[in-house]
Order: C-alpha cells, then structure tokens, then sequence
C-alpha cells in the first residue's frame, strides 16, 4: 500500500516522482522521509529528483525541495511533457547512439556542475551521478563510480571509474595514481593488466582513435 | 566516563573474539570495570576464551526479552573481580536481538562499567548491524591478508553509513618473517586502503592458540608477543602513548651492542 503512494523512476536526468492520486500530502511527505532516512542506497547524494508538475501547492513544493535537499539531492520539478521524450529513451542501458548523443548534448550544461566527495570512497559503496565528480581521497577496489560527466581523483583510484556513462565521448578520467581494475568512458572499456606496480605520475585516460589511452600529466 | 568499544571485522576467523577477550582482560588488568558482550548469537565463543562455559545461567537473549534483569546473567571472570561476560545464547539465532534493544541494554550497563566491549560477529547483515548500534567507537580487526583488508575496507563503508566516525584498527596475526622477505602485506600496504589511525599490531604467536584452549587470555602472559602487543593496546586506548613494537628477531650481533649501548 505505501510502497505505491511513491512511484519512483529513473531516468537519465534523474529519478522521477510520481504520486498516486489517492494519497494525502502529509501520507507522501511521510513516506518520502522515510525513504530518504532508510538510506537505502536509492537515494544517492547529488542525485536529481524530479517532482511532478500540477500536483503540490507552492508551499508544500518547497517543503519537500528542503527535504530532498538535506539528504544532499537536488530537487527539480519535472521538465515540461515536450522535453521529456529525449531523456526517456536515453534511460535503457544500452540505447541506440543517436539517442544517447542527444541526451548527453542536452545535457551537457548539467555535467559542468560538479560533485565533490570529501573522503576516501571504500569497497562497496557506489557514487552514482550525471554530473562531473572529484573525489578528494581515494578510490577502493571494489568501488564504483559512475558519472555522466569527467572523473578526478586525488588520491589513489583502484576501484572502477564510468566516465560519460550517458554517452559523453569526451570525458575523461584523471587520478594522482591512477590504478583501477577498470576505466570506462562512455561505451568503451579498459581492463587494468594483471600486474600492476603503484604509478608514480598522475595520469589520465581519454578516448582517443576509438579507444582508451592513458597518458602522464603534470599537476 | 564510560565508553562503548564495537570489535567488528567482516571478514571471519582473523581475530575478533580473541581480541574482545585480550583487552577486555587487559583493561581489567588495569583495575577497569569492564562488560564483555558477545552478541555472535548462535556461534558464542567469548565464554571458551575466558573459560567461564560452565558458569553461565542466563544470557543475551533473556535479558533483552526482560525475563532477568542483566546483573543476573553477567558472568564474573574467576580471576579478575571486574571483568564480566555477558554471554549470548547459543540455541538462537542473530534475529533474536535488534539494535533498539542492544542499545537500552547498553545504556544500562553505562552506569556501571567503565568499558563496555562488544564481540561482533562475522558479515555485514543483521548480526553485525545490532552489534555496532550502540558502539561509541568502532576497533576494525584485520590480518595482513589481501581478502580480509578487502572486508575491512567495506566494514569501514558500513561504520560510515551508520554514522560511527570513530574507528580504529588492529592488525592481526602478522608474521615478521614473511613481511620481511616480501610475501606479506605490510603496514604500509594496509594504509594505503584502509588510511585508519592504527591501535595495535599483534604478531602470530603460537601461545595464542594454547591459551585459547585453556581458556587463558594470553594478555596475563608476560612470555608471550602477542600478549605484549595486547597489553600495548590496552595501554593506547587507556589514553598513553606507546610506540609500536619491533618484530625482527635480533641477531646475537644486535643484541649485543645493545648490551654495550652502541
């Protein structure tokens, strides 16, 4: 029953919020927090939230924008029916080229924003957003980032990184070690070797010719 | 001013129990009164280490149920008149306790002990979400071994999720002579993915597994390393301190400049 009070969706934007017509306000605001406190995993720090159009009143809006906003997300209304099909489609994992272009270049004003994690990121846990992320600390094996923007390390990255996980071919990724047991960028894929002795420059890796290259960089 | 100490590890069989036991009995050593919890329901071990089996009357599980309140299942160690044992029932299972009770028993046992430490057990599911619920500060316990830093490192991820920031870590079970020729993690190979201040590294010593057996926690020995590396511990959670020992066997060659003070 309550569990569909709160419809969630995720989309390539976001997750979007549907509520069902039937429930109360002080129902759905209850539930919400109850979600967000669970800390399920679901709602992830600098996710974008989508609430539905035409349903709250202004102030009822703002308290669950305050809400959504002290658990670190963003809180957006949902973009008018005429935008919405592009980032539809972009939501299957493996949707054709041209859609998934699209959506990265409608989105590109968003993967500027970026997000910063202040501390170490351990085996496990999983930083998920369609932005940039800069981790200041390292990347444990057995970690995930996923991004739809560029990925900075400053520390050392062992986990896996995703950058332009949305289909954006210019991303990059940059660590002060660069290690990991995988690099993705957009729809490619690199594999760390067997061996690998700790890095002594930072570096990074691009898509470059049709495939990922590792280059050193000064910083 | 009492504190809750949580000994967790993930991963099992590196050292948790043994660890609960030997500070435990160290700081009680030290004229501290101090609670040990074992909430390893179903799989409870704390009790053999300290040799209190056949003393137990009441456990974990009725006193959180309320049948007894927990003065009457605490266990008095024979040697030490401050060190208790608050065992766990062994016919149960871990969803015989949740966290909200463990933490009103704890608030209890605030009152009149010193140092509460809590036996986790292995994994990260409901066991271990009871056992650190009421801990002030979490002690990780590792081995030099790469599946077991790993575990670590994800019970250091579970610790953060649930708010406890205050962690330390044990090193467990090192062996000198392998970390020397290279075929052993070192300290330094642990801190690069764990970055966690450091409390303790204790040595393999075989006197651990004879003292296991007889239900002697092996921190009264004064022979054995591992003791001392116990008794350091006690010494650095009790507020001193102590530099970390030196494993390497010395030659007689060393040794001797040392005689002379060269």
């Amino acid at each position: 029953m309550s569990e569909d009070m709160v419809k969630i969706k995720g989309g390539s934007l976001g997750l979007s919020l549907t509520f069902a017509p039937q429930a109360s306000y002080e129902d759905i605001f209850r539930n919400l927090q109850e979600k967000l406190e669970s800390g399920s995993g679901f709602f992830l720090r600098g996710t974008m939230v989508f609430l539905p159009r035409d349903v709250l009143s202004d102030a009822e809006r703002e308290e669950l924008q305050r809400l959504f906003h002290e658990h670190g997300l963003i809180c957006r209304l949902q973009p008018l029916e005429n935008e919405k099909p592009a980032a539809q489609q972009a939501a299957p994992a493996a949707p054709a080229a041209t859609a998934q272009q699209e959506a990265a270049a409608s989105h590109n004003a968003e993967t500027q924003e970026m997000l910063v994690v202040n501390k170490t990121v351990r085996g496990g846990q999983e930083i998920r957003t369609n932005s940039s992320v800069l981790v200041c600390g390292n990347v444990n094996p057995g970690a995930q980032i996923i991004a739809g923007g560029s990925i900075d390390v400053r520390g050392i990255c062992r986990g896996m990184v995703h950058a332009g996980a949305f289909g954006d071919t210019s991303a990059i990724v940059v660590a002060d070690h660069l290690m990991p047991t995988q690099i993705r960028i957009a729809s490619f894929i690199a594999r760390s070797p067997d061996q690998m002795d700790m890095t002594e420059k930072a570096e990074r890796a691009s898509i470059k010719d049709g495939q990922i290259v590792i280059e050193p960089i000064e910083r | 001013m009492s504190e809750i100490y949580v000994i967790t590890s993930g991963k099992g069989g590196v050292g948790k129990t043994t660890t609960t036991a030997n500070l435990g009995m160290g700081l009680a050593m030290r004229g501290k009164k101090v609670v040990l919890v074992d909430t390893d329901t179903g799989l409870r071990n704390l009790d053999l280490l300290l040799g209190l089996e056949n003393r137990i009357m009441y456990d974990l599980i009725d006193v959180t149920e309320g049948r007894v309140p927990y003065k009457k299942a605490l266990v008095r160690h024979k040697k030490y008149e401050n060190l208790f044992l608050l065992p766990t029932s062994q016919v149960k299972d871990k969803s015989a306790v949740n966290p909200e009770q463990l933490v009103k028993l704890c608030d209890e046992l605030r009152q009149e002990f010193d140092y509460i430490l809590i036996d986790c057990p292995a994994g990260i599911e409901q066991g271990f979400k009871t056992a650190i619920a009421a801990a002030d500060v979490a002690i990780v316990v590792t081995m030099p071994e790469i599946s077991a830093v790993r575990d670590a490192d994800k019970i250091i991820g579970e610790l953060g999720r649930a708010d406890k920031e205050n962690i330390k870590l044990i090193v467990n079970r090192i062996r000198p002579q392998m970390v020397q020729s290279g075929d052993m993690l070192d300290m330094d190979d642990i801190n690069d993915i764990l970055s966690l201040e450091c409390i303790g590294q204790v040595p393999d010593d075989e006197m651990v597994v004879t003292s296991t057996n007889r239900g002697e926690p092996c921190v009264a020995l004064n022979s054995s390393q591992a003791g001392q590396a116990y008794r350091n511990i006690v010494g650095r959670i009790c507020g001193e301190p102590i530099p970390f020992m030196t494993f390497q066997k010395e030659g007689w060659f060393t040794k001797l400049k040392h005689v002379l003070g060269i």
